[in-house]
C-alpha cells in the first residue's frame, strides 16, 4: 500500500555508503521518467515576510516564514532561494533552508510530514525524460501514519512519490513486529 | 514652460533614469516641476530601433527637493524585441532618486511577466536601478504558474 521505498545499505555497499554520507546527486538516483508534453498547469503560490529580486541572475531569496503551496505539497521555511526560470516553463531549482516542513497527501490518501534542516529541488528535463527530485538534508525525517524514517540525505523522487534512504532509522508505529528503532536492513517494507 | 512641455519633460525625464543601463549611462537631470497623466515609450537600439522597449505611464508626476520625483498610479511595461509583452510593473506611488538610481515606496508593487505566468506583489519596496534589484520588504505573495506535477502511486 505504501509507496515508500528504502535504499538499503547492505553488505558491502552499504558499508560504503555508510562511510561516504555525503549528499548522493538526485540524478544517480532519478528515475527517468518520459517527458510530459502537455501537462495540465498548476498554481504554485510562494509568500513570505520579505523577499528580494535580482534579475541579473534571476534569482529571488525569500526570507521569513516562507510558505509555499501547490495542490499537492505544502513546504515551510524560514529562507528559500529559487532561481526563476528566464522563460517562464518550470521552476528548476530551489533551495529551502533551516526548519523545513513538508506535507503532502499522495493520490492514495497516506499523508506525509517530512522535516530537515535543508531541502533542494531539482527539476531537469534530458532528452525525453524529466527528472524531479527533492533531496533532504540536515536530519532529515518522514512520518507516515504507520512509520517514522530517518535517513541522512533523504530523496524524494515527486514524480514517483518514491522516497530513497541511505542507512536509515526506522521506528514502526503501526505495528510491524517491533516497537523500538532499527537500522536492520528492510526492502519495500511498507508496500 | 508650459503645462504640455512640463508633462513631455518630466516623462521623459522619468523614462531616461527608469531605463537607464546599468553601468553609469549618463541620465538627464529632471526637470523640476509637475505633470499629469503622462505617457512615454522609448525604443530599442538599432537594429530593432522601431521596437519599442519601455512604456512608462503614470497619473501624476511631482518634483520634489533632493532631486527626487514622485510617481502616482505608476504603470510601467516592458517589451522584447518582437514587441511581445515582457513584463508590467504597477504602484500605486512610487519616489525614485534619479542621481542614485533608487526608485522605493512603502506601498504596494505588483510585477507580472507578459505571459502572466510569473506574478509578485508585496508592500513596501526599493529598487535598485544599477544593480538590477528588487528588495520587498512584507507581506510578499508570488503566484507561478507552471506544469502541474503529478505525483504517481506505485
Amino acid at each position: 500500500m505504501k509507496k515508500i521505498f528504502l535504499l538499503l545499505a547492505l553488505g558491502l555497499g552499504g558499508a560504503a555508503l555508510a562511510q561516504v554520507p555525503p549528499a548522493i546527486p538526485a540524478s544517480a538516483i532519478a528515475t527517468n521518467l518520459p517527458a510530459a508534453k502537455s501537462k495540465p498547469r498548476a498554481q504554485t503560490e510562494i509568500t513570505s515576510d520579505a523577499a528580494d529580486f535580482d534579475m541579473n541572475i534571476h534569482q529571488a531569496v525569500y526570507r521569513g516564514h516562507v510558505t509555499v503551496r501547490d495542490p499537492e505539497v505544502k513546504l515551510t521555511c524560514d529562507w528559500m532561494v529559487v532561481d526563476l526560470p528566464a522563460t517562464g516553463s518550470h521552476l528548476n531549482h530551489v533551495l529551502a533552508d533551516t526548519n523545513v516542513v513538508v506535507d503532502f497527501t499522495d493520490e492514495k490518501g497516506e499523508t506525509y510530514h517530512v522535516t530537515s534542516a535543508r531541502a533542494v529541488y531539482d527539476y531537469k528535463v534530458v532528452g525525453v525524460a524529466t527528472n524531479e527530485t527533492v533531496t533532504f538534508s540536515g536530519s532529515p525525517k518522514v512520518v507516515t501514519s504507520q512509520s517514522t524514517i530517518e535517513s541522512e540525505p533523504m530523496i524524494w523522487d515527486r514524480a514517483r512519490n518514491k522516497f530513497s534512504f541511505i542507512a536509515p532509522i526506522m521506528k514502526s508505529t503501526a505495528g510491524l513486529g517491533g516497537s523500538g528503532d532499527t537500522n536492520a536492513p528492510m526492502l519495500n517494507f511498507l508496500k | 514652460m508650459n503645462l504640455n512641455a512640463a508633462k513631455i519633460c518630466l516623462a521623459a525625464g522619468a523614462a531616461l533614469w527608469l531605463l537607464a543601463e546599468p553601468g553609469g549611462r549618463a541620465q538627464e537631470k529632471l526637470p523640476v516641476g509637475h505633470g499629469q497623466d503622462f505617457t512615454t515609450e522609448s525604443y530599442f537600439e538599432p537594429p530593432h530601433d522601431r521596437q519599442i522597449k519601455m512604456r512608462l505611464s503614470g497619473a501624476e508626476v511631482t518634483s520634489l527637493p533632493g532631486s527626487l520625483e514622485d510617481i502616482r498610479q505608476m504603470r510601467l511595461e516592458t517589451f522584447g524585441v518582437d514587441g511581445k509583452l515582457a513584463m508590467v510593473v504597477r504602484a500605486p506611488q512610487c519616489t525614485f532618486a534619479p542621481f542614485d538610481g533608487l526608485a522605493n515606496s512603502p506601498g504596494h508593487i505588483e510585477l507580472q511577466t507578459g505571459d502572466g505566468k510569473f506574478h509578485v506583489e508585496g508592500e513596501g519596496f526599493m529598487w535598485r536601478q544599477n544593480e538590477q534589484f528588487l528588495t520587498i520588504s512584507n507581506r510578499v505573495r508570488t503566484v507561478i504558474d507552471m506544469p502541474a506535477v503529478k505525483m504517481n502511486a506505485s
